[in-house]
């Protein structure tokens, strides 16, 4: 028998494989190239300090929440009519029904709270390095800017389980929102965020889609625009 | 690679590409990258290449990096990325989920659900903690000012302290005499200010927590108590 075209045939070796696909990719993009700038880029020693990763913790709660979010949001159900409204009930069965549903819950809602103390002491450490300094100027503002985002994050959230705090809390934010005189400017943001005379469904439909898709996009988009510029400015000098 | 010949003349030739041009950039845009002997053997032929070519898509995503500050520092006074300036943060991941994992677990009272919302029933609300500072500031002042002016004020301010730090600040040392404006971390202007800043934050937040029995006497809205 011939053995010499059976080897021919014989299956290769996961690894030949791998390098054959890294080639065919390597041909049509430098993802070698691109792989190797990623992670052997050289970082200054001063970098190590722990002060300098509060701004990767935040990215990190960041994913988690949209991660626990997108699953919370698979039983929430945005609806506010009635009493108990069936947005109230959602949240009950997600804590007491759904499996492991008060992990993420609870997860949600502590993330939410460690990523306010991780953002404050991330924009703290900024001020005291001076780092928003020329030439990271527009990224301070970028940073100011999410920073916004996530109170908002927070306070449309805060309506969403539609319990009794949850309700009269936005009637409070609301209240203060529809401040700024002339008295039909005010009105006109009373009405855009309530969608009513008074806070009701529309109000708990409206909070659930700029928590849901409009701040989530937002802040997808900031973060990258803030990671692009630090890739092109690199790490700030010491303090 | 492939033997076969491909005839060139044929119709639809005109658009068949018969050569796929390399893209090939030589350098690293000017940086000095970690020497090969000196990384980890995690090549285009090791197990683990697929989990890290996932990491391509970051320099993809965010294009050239610029001119950096360890570009110009001595080998001895920078580290490579990976795996030194990475391991940290797979830990920390690990860390938080577990802490928001076991405040989850064990501090549930905090999720507990009030009764669903009725409009006829009359609730003193209690904004987030992070808020209360706010809540408590209100209170000191006529409404509009304390609610609505002051804070977008500070919220601008905010915003474009860059620029005021770059424009007032080199001024203010000119007329004390300083040789520069230093960070706020080495200067007592903007640094006591920062400190000064969060500690009326704090205060205001600690007087909220103290609750509506704790009552200070105030200019306007005689006593201002707790929330």
């Amino acid at each position: 028998m011939d053995w010499s075209s059976v080897s021919e045939v014989a299956i290769p070796h996961p690894r030949e494989i791998q390098v054959a696909v890294v080639e065919w990719l390597d041909e049509r993009y430098p993802f070698t190239k691109s792989v190797d700038e990623a992670l052997y880029q050289r970082v200054p020693n001063f970098a190590n300090a722990f002060y300098y990763c509060f701004g990767g913790m935040v990215f990190i709660l960041i994913v988690l929440q949209l991660l626990t979010g997108i699953l919370l949001s698979l039983y929430y159900v945005p609806d506010a009519t009635g009493i108990p409204a069936p947005a109230y009930t959602s949240v009950q069965f997600i804590q007491n029904t759904v499996y492991l549903g008060w992990l993420i819950r609870g997860v949600h809602f502590w993330g939410a709270n460690l990523l306010i103390i991780m953002v404050l002491l991330h924009m703290a450490r900024v001020y005291w390095t001076g780092s928003y300094r020329a030439p990271r100027e527009l990224n301070w503002m970028v940073g100011v800017v999410m920073l916004l985002l996530i109170l908002a994050f927070s306070l449309t959230g805060y309506l969403l389980p539609w319990d009794q705090k949850a309700y009269f809390a936005t009637e409070v934010t609301i209240k203060i929102a529809g401040l700024p005189p002339p008295p039909q400017l005010g009105e006109f943001i009373r009405e855009i965020l309530q969608g009513g005379p008074v806070v009701g469904p529309p109000t708990l439909q409206r909070f659930f889609t700029i928590h849901v898709f409009l701040l989530p996009a937002l802040i997808t988009l900031l973060m990258y625009v803030h990671f692009r510029f630090i890739r092109a400015h690199g790490i700030s000098e010491p303090m | 690679m492939d033997d076969r010949i491909i005839d060139k003349g044929g119709p639809g030739a005109a658009t068949a590409a018969t050569e796929i041009p390399i893209v090939e950039v030589d350098s690293h845009g000017g940086h000095v990258l970690e020497p090969e002997w000196k990384r980890l053997p995690i090549g285009p032929d090791h197990i683990l290449y697929s989990v890290v070519v996932g990491l391509a898509l970051f320099p993809i995503l965010m294009g050239a990096a610029g001119h950096h500050l360890a570009d110009d520092m001595p080998d001895e006074d920078t580290h490579p990325f990976f795996p030194d300036h990475f391991w940290p943060y797979p830990i920390i991941a690990v860390v938080m989920l577990v802490a928001v994992g076991l405040l989850a677990y064990f501090v549930q009272k905090n999720l507990q659900l009030e009764p669903s919302a009725d409009p006829r029933a009359a609730t003193i609300p209690r904004p987030d903690w992070y808020f209360l500072f706010l809540f408590q500031f209100i209170k000191l002042g006529p409404e509009l000012f304390m609610a609505v002016v002051i804070p977008t004020v500070a919220g601008l301010a905010l915003l474009v302290w860059p620029f005021i730090d770059a424009i007032a600040g080199p001024r203010v040392a000119k007329r004390l005499g300083w040789k520069g404006w230093p960070v706020p971390g080495r200067n007592i202007i903007t640094g006591t200010g920062w400190v000064l800043f969060l500690a009326f934050i704090a205060l205001l937040t600690l007087w909220a927590l103290a609750g509506p029995q704790f009552c200070l006497p105030w200019f306007i809205n005689n006593p201002v108590c707790g929330a």
